[in-house]
């Protein structure tokens, strides 16, 4: 323990040298606002400054980088509250009840309650990180492909109470996102699936413009339709503060969240994107009025922003204890090391430990420096809603094109949104949850390429899935909880549902 | 009279404008150039396109812009790349895969890595080694052999996706050892290193880059590298071709290409400025950290390296029957 605190200390040494303090700064401000602009989000914000970290020593591209990264994750929300549009993947759900609480006139609290959840959220991951990181990165290691199919599964089952409307609709919404993430080369064979001959739909649909799509432009234009103009909002100071019941609806998802975020935020391979969907549907469950959720419920709010940046964080303990990425946006972190000529490895931490605590140390940091900017910043941003919306609209519309195309200077992406605008325009016409979609999208690709590596792994034996202790635990806790939802289905008793007023809409 | 007029007329015009080509090979460049890099920021082939555009900079003061076009295997990046103007101010980063490997793996490639393209320089070698899990027990290539040998589906094998250079340098390595590895393929190659490194699978060809760390702790155990020669940086480590199974070559490279068409002039100045930055000792050094092995050389020896690669893949794709459409 004393050790920790040394090199604690000494990380904090490294992070408060006026320079590295700065870029710490620098990539908060950067990342809060590419996260702002729709359709960007961390991958792409990192991924664009990487170049200009080139110049500079590794330990600052590094502080710089992680900055940007958790600031996009913070950035992300705010346009999710007030403008229905996901930065990423992982805000989408923030969009659903985030969204109806600034149509309440209720911005504030959202956005305030997204930065605490943050900062909670990301302070909690820093100190797992600096304590644990070596075991727990030999954990997460055990996670191999069987390992994954499990826990994507249990994700799919996550399905069952995460939308308020009819559960056949549901299951229809999910299923279209499963079939978009058909699209694509298959990685196993090689062959490409309902690509048309367009090049470009080889790599797959993209989560984010099909997310801005189907969340953004389609409320755009169904706000356009409508025969009055929305009333433009005028906030008032103390619509702006958290209410006691407010925090107190809070606490629990937001430790739950980040408990929840962490720990799947450490397991190598995509899956931090679902801990924000996860955390929803446990939330939902857990609640006493799950009807509230999707009409404004602040837990809804709390636990997924909590959820996905504690999982950020846990993107950091493979990564540094390992050398491993965990994702794209890691990878491009390790890569901007690499450049400097420091080969990222499980030697990392003890060969760089300026570079480790350093780190660590300007998470710290970061995290304050976050909530200190964006807490106070929460009026300014609801102000932006005093925008009348034939001026505000417009603009944003701009904002999703420009954000979509830069993500990877395709045309295609920006039609991709474009279709998906008017896909969710019309669904949400017909009452269709969109959020199903985005999970069967996230899910879908992933899930199907677990389980081709596993049964490629198994020689196409089934029983790799149950021979894997770790495996077998997580599909029998899937089946439970398949067990629960499919309950009422079987003994035709009241489903949460029905008993709160949901299922009407299923005659 | 009037044919002899036209005669010397037209012997000034072609005068003007060959001078005309010549000075604008000398002021070459005039204005900001665009280099594409057709995968995304990173890997390989952006450090190194970076660092040439970084260096083309420093010796003529003009900005070089530097173009992430990643997707489909860097085919788009190479095809936005063959319709670039014809001037020589747009230029790509190609390597191995999207320009020798990818003709005989996708039917219905965009472009021809030959006819579309004037090869300027080739820039660096990136070598691949072939790495196994501890657990394995295989301390070199010709103890590997029999046991991959032995059965079908005793090992396995993790790869960045079907028909990536990991995949093909592994299918290589199952027709010459008449050996059936498993494959399991990855969405890139740090996942698939990963459960190598854990054990989930038992070996894989990577770049010796991402495995040099983990081998440093014996997390993994690299048995060979993949060229014909040692790699300079690690000369210990013995090549596959020299443990057990003769001829085996995979050789990653990476090198710049300018659209068909640019002229000659143009080509030479941007070969002998890429050329002379390969020899400075900062490139040198920074290369050298990670491993990779500048190449430089004439316009003319990339052209005969990408022509010979071409027909080199074709053979292993052939042998190793993989296919893929795009």
């Amino acid at each position: 323990m004393g050790e920790t605190f040394n090199s604690l200390m000494m990380g904090f040494s490294v992070a408060f040298q006026p320079e590295v303090l700065m870029y710490a700064f620098f990539g908060c401000i950067i990342g809060t606002l590419v996260g702002m602009m729709p359709g960007l989000g961390p991958l792409a914000g990192i991924s664009l400054l990487l170049p200009a970290t080139f110049g500079l020593n590794p330990i600052i591209a590094i502080v710089l980088l992680a900055g940007v990264y958790y600031g996009a994750m913070y950035g992300g929300s705010t346009t999710s509250i007030l403008m229905r549009i996901p930065g990423e993947a992982a805000s989408v759900m923030t969009c659903v009840d985030g969204y109806a609480m600034t149509q309440q006139g209720r911005a504030g609290p959202a956005l305030a309650i997204a930065a605490i959840g943050s900062f909670f959220a990301g302070t909690f991951g820093v100190i797992g990180l600096m304590l644990m990181a070596p075991t727990l990165a030999s954990f997460a290691l055990r996670f191999g492909p069987p390992e994954y199919t499990a826990l994507l599964l249990m994700g799919l089952f996550v399905l069952a109470y995460m939308s308020g409307g009819s559960m056949l609709k549901t299951l229809a919404m999910a299923v279209l996102g499963l079939l978009l993430g058909m699209i694509g080369i298959d990685v196993m064979s090689g062959y490409t699936r309902f690509s048309f001959d367009i090049v470009e739909l080889g790599d797959g649909v993209g989560i984010v413009p099909v997310a801005v799509g189907l969340f953004g432009i389609s409320e755009i234009l169904l706000t356009a339709g409508q025969v009055d103009p929305p009333k433009v909002q005028q906030p008032t100071l103390r619509q702006l503060i958290p209410t006691k019941a407010d925090l107190k609806l809070s606490v629990g998802p937001i430790m739950r969240g980040s408990l929840l975020g962490f720990m799947i935020g450490i397991i190598p391979g995509s899956a931090h994107i679902i801990s924000s969907f996860v955390s929803y549907g446990i939330e939902r469950r857990l609640s006493k009025h799950p009807e509230r959720f999707g009409n404004g419920a602040i837990e809804g709010v709390a636990g997924p922003e909590s959820a996905n940046n504690a999982a950020a964080t846990g993107a950091f303990v493979p990564m540094l204890a390992l050398g491993i990425p965990t994702g794209p946006v890691t990878a491009v972190m390790l890569a901007a090391i690499m450049v400097h000529g420091i080969l990222p490895g499980p030697m990392l931490i003890q060969q760089q430990p300026d570079l480790f605590w350093g780190f660590v140390a300007s998470m710290y940091v970061g995290n304050v420096v976050l909530l200190v900017l964006n807490l106070p910043m929460v009026g300014l941003f609801v102000n932006l809603l005093r925008i009348p919306y034939a001026y505000l609209y417009p603009c944003i519309l701009a904002f999703c094109i420009l954000g979509c195309y830069s993500v990877s200077n395709s045309t295609m992406d920006v039609w991709i949104m474009l279709v998906m605008g008017g896909v969710g325009y019309v669904l949400r016409k017909f009452g269709y949850d969109l959020a199903p979609v985005a999970l069967g999208l996230v899910l879908g690709p992933m899930l199907e390429l677990s389980l081709r590596q596993s049964l490629a792994m198994s020689g196409g034996d089934y029983a790799i899935f149950v021979q894997r202790p770790i495996a077998v635990t997580m599909l029998v806790m899937g089946l439970i909880l398949l067990g629960l939802a499919l309950k009422p289905l079987i003994f035709k008793s009241k489903d949460w549902r029905s008993s709160v007023g949901l299922d009407k809409t299923i005659d | 009279m009037k044919t002899f007029a036209s005669t010397v007329y037209l012997g000034f015009s072609m005068l003007i404008w060959a001078s005309c080509g010549l000075a604008q090979a000398q002021q070459f460049p005039a204005k900001p150039m665009k280099l594409i890099v057709p995968f995304a920021p990173g890997g390989p082939n952006d450090i190194l396109g970076r660092l040439v555009g970084q260096k083309l900079t420093e010796q003529w003061g003009q900005q070089v812009i530097v173009e992430n076009r990643g997707g489909a295997g860097g085919t788009i990046g190479l095809e936005a790349a063959a319709r670039l103007p014809k001037d020589g101010y747009g230029i790509a980063m190609g390597g191995t895969s999207n320009l020798a490997v990818a003709p005989s793996l996708y039917e219905k490639l965009s472009y021809d890595p030959v006819k579309d393209f004037t090869p300027v320089i080739n820039v660096a070698l990136v070598p691949y080694a072939l790495a196994v899990n501890p657990t394995v027990p295989a301390k070199s290539v010709r103890e590997l052999v029999p046991i991959a040998a032995k059965k079908a589906g005793y090992l396995s094998y993790g790869s960045s996706g079907m028909g990536s250079m990991s995949s093909l340098a592994a299918e290589l390595f199952n027709a010459m050892a008449k050996s059936d590895v498993l494959h399991v393929p990855y969405k890139g190659t740090a996942p698939a290193l990963t459960d190598v490194v854990s054990g989930q699978i038992d070996m894989m060809f990577a770049d010796l880059s991402l495995i040099k760390p983990h081998a440093a702790v014996g997390k993994l155990r690299t048995v060979g590298v993949t060229s014909a020669k040692r790699v300079v940086s690690s000369p210990e480590i013995p090549t596959i071709a020299e443990s057990g199974l003769p001829g085996y070559d995979i050789s990653p490279w990476f090198g710049v290409v300018a659209p068909e068409g640019v002229p000659k002039a143009v080509v030479t100045r941007l070969n002998a400025a890429i050329a002379s930055s390969l020899k400075s000792a900062d490139v040198i050094q920074r290369l050298g950290a990670l491993g990779y092995e500048p190449i430089g050389g004439s316009p003319e020896q990339f052209t005969a390296t990408i022509k010979s690669d071409i027909g080199k893949y074709a053979k292993i794709v052939k042998t190793a029957g993989i296919k893929a459409d795009l």
